[in-house]
This record gives C-alpha cells, structure tokens and sequence, in this order.
C-alpha cells in the first residue's frame, strides 16, 4: 500500500500562493493552509495593497516581486523558492479562497498513490458552486483546446490547484508570465513525458473570486500568447 | 531607374536585417527574406510584377510592391514585439532572483522577521 504524503510520511511539502492585491483573503487563506503543517510561501506579485503584509503576519514566507510579472511568473518564482528550501511535494493554490485546504492532502496522497509527478485538481470531476454558465464554456472550450495541442486526456486544463513532486517540478520552466502558463504547464507536462493524474477538487466560486478571475476575453489573449511563444527561442 | 535603386537599396536593408535576425526568430527571419528577395526581383522585372499583380487580382505591379512593402513593415513590427517579449522574459528572470534573495521567512514571533536566501546555485536560470 502507497505511503500517504499527507499523514508527513512523505518528506518537505510547499504550498505556492501566487498573490496579487489579495490583502483582504491572504491571511485567511494562509491559516487555512497552515493548519495542515505545511510550509507556506505566498508570491506577492507586486501587489498595490497590504498583500504582503497580511501574508507575513500570517505567518508565511513572502516572497516579493518587485513589480507586476503576473500569475505564470509568480508560480514559476514559488516553485523555484520552494525547491531551493528542499521541497519534496510542491502544491499551487490560490489566493482567493476558491481552493479549499483540506484537498491539498488527496492531492498529495494521489501522488503518492499513483507514483504520479502530477495531481492536476479538476472541478468537473469534483464540485464547483456557482459556477457561472460563461465560464463553464470558457473552461469546456480551454480543456478542449489544451487537449487538442497536447494530447493529455483532461477534463479541467485551466485549474490553479495542483501538486507536484521535486522531479517534475524540476522540469517546469514558465515563460508564460501570464494566464497562459496553466495550458504550457501542460505542454510541458506532456513533452517531458511526466506522468500526471486528475484528482477531483472542489472550487468555490465568490463574488470576490469571480470579480478577481479572468474575463472571457482572457480567452483570447492567451491564445494570442501561446502563438507568439512559439516565433521565437 | 531612380525609384529602382532606391527601392533596391532599401529591399537590400531589409535583407540584411532579415539575416541578421534569423536566428531570434526564424519564422519572422524566413519570411523577411523570402519577401524582400522577391521584392528586388520584381523591382527589377516590374513586367513579371505585372503579371503577377494581375494573377493575385491586385491590378498593376506598382500596388503589388507597395503591398509587399507593407508586409515587410508588420513583419519587422512583430520582430519588435518579439524583442519585447524577450526582453521581458530577461527581467522577469532578474525580478525573480531579486525577490528569492530578499524572501522573508514566516517569523516564529509576530514582528519578527527572518531573511531566507536560497544557495545560489539553486537558482534556475531562464
């Protein structure tokens, strides 16, 4: 029987949190994460408000963008923090309260479960609340895009929840400073041939989380990137 | 004849930058090359750039140049934007080593802070 990463059997665990004007969620989010022992760095993005602050006094490790880069260059900062502190597991989560603390640890055990690099949180295998019907097409037509370029068969391409061992974070290097590093995340995960598997999770939409998310437009823009990414070395 | 240097002198410039450029980016490159040598073709066979114009439904060999010149001008643009993008990719590497070496470490009492500066060695380049 597979050991469980979560029950801190299975080595140094840290969880990401790109942070961007989160001030008034941060902190909560933080103790929530604490509370399961893990070690926790939020990336403050060059945020405009207390973020950082809030973060600190909740007793995370805070790590400063000078400016604004965005969430694929705020990850892609955490993932390199935290392997330089010796991470065994690392796990992105979001700021914003729609990730919810108490799945880190199935993320954590599928890992471990499945000899897995990646446990990619879905919704759709799991449960969202108040999911607006818009975004519900967003993400349908992204998963279909992401499946179509890659050739990973998921259900959910653009979820922020997930975990990764020490060897395939490793192999994650973001150019994608923006949106569009969740789907060259992916890419990567399937040129480098690293195994990964889906973990049902629960996302829970707020007003809050819906006002700080991503217009449908978004939709654009990233494509828009992921094209140009692919002019030049 | 005039318009004919000038022009060629200018396709010649482009040429060059093209193969300068190539490297960066090889599809921009290409693309700069194969129509700007097309272009001081046409220049110099202003008959075959009529009877091409004609083909692609443009109208005379003239417009055509014309047109190829605006290519040629988005498609240095978009180098340009790439450039940017390179060079935003260099800062962003710059901005990430800045914040690791300045990380603050969860403090143990409120107020108190301590500074967790990872090995250097340990820091991905790129």
């Amino acid at each position: 029987m597979a050991k469980s990463v979560s029950q801190g059997r299975g080595g140094n665990t840290w969880i990401v949190i790109p942070a961007y004007n989160e001030e008034q969620t941060i902190a909560g989010v933080v103790a929530d994460v604490r509370r399961n022992g893990h070690h926790v760095v939020v990336v403050d993005d060059g945020s405009a408000d207390a973020t950082a602050d809030a973060a600190f006094r909740a007793r995370a490790t805070v790590v400063r963008h000078p400016f604004n880069l965005g969430q694929g260059a705020a990850l892609q900062t955490g993932i390199t923090f935290a392997l330089s502190q010796g991470a065994d597991f690392i796990v992105t989560f979001d700021a914003d309260g729609q990730h919810r603390a108490d799945e880190i640890a199935t993320l954590l055990d599928a890992l471990a479960f499945h000899g897995a690099d990646f446990a990619l949180g879905s919704r759709f295998l799991g449960r969202t609340t108040n999911i607006p019907t818009s975004r519900r097409l967003l993400l349908w037509a992204a998963t279909w895009f992401t499946s179509a370029t890659t050739g990973l068969e998921l259900t959910d391409a653009h979820n922020g929840f997930r975990a990764m061992t020490r060897r395939g974070a490793s192999h994650i290097r973001l150019r994608q400073n923006r949106m569009a590093h969740a789907s060259e995340i992916l890419d990567q995960i399937a040129s480098s041939r690293l195994s990964y598997v889906e973990v049902p999770v629960t996302i829970e939409y707020s007003s809050y989380s819906l006002g700080k998310g991503q217009r449908s437009s978004a939709a654009i823009d990233i494509l828009l990137d992921l094209c140009t990414r692919r002019l030049y070395q | 004849m005039i318009a004919q240097l000038i022009l060629t002198a200018l396709l010649s410039g482009v040429v060059l930058y093209a193969w300068h450029e190539h490297r960066r980016s090889p599809v921009v490159g290409a693309l700069s090359l194969i129509i700007a040598t097309t272009a001081i073709y046409l220049v110099w066979a202003p008959s075959h750039a009529s009877d091409l114009a004609e083909w692609a439904g443009v109208g005379r060999g003239v417009d055509l140049i014309v047109y190829i010149w605006v290519v040629i001008s988005l498609l240095v643009l978009l180098n340009l934007h790439l450039k940017l993008r390179v060079q935003l990719e260099q800062i962003t590497v710059l901005a990430r080593q800045i914040a690791i070496a300045n990380a603050v470490n969860a403090a143990p009492l409120p107020g108190k802070a301590e500074r967790v500066s990872p090995p250097p060695a340990a820091i991905r380049k790129g």
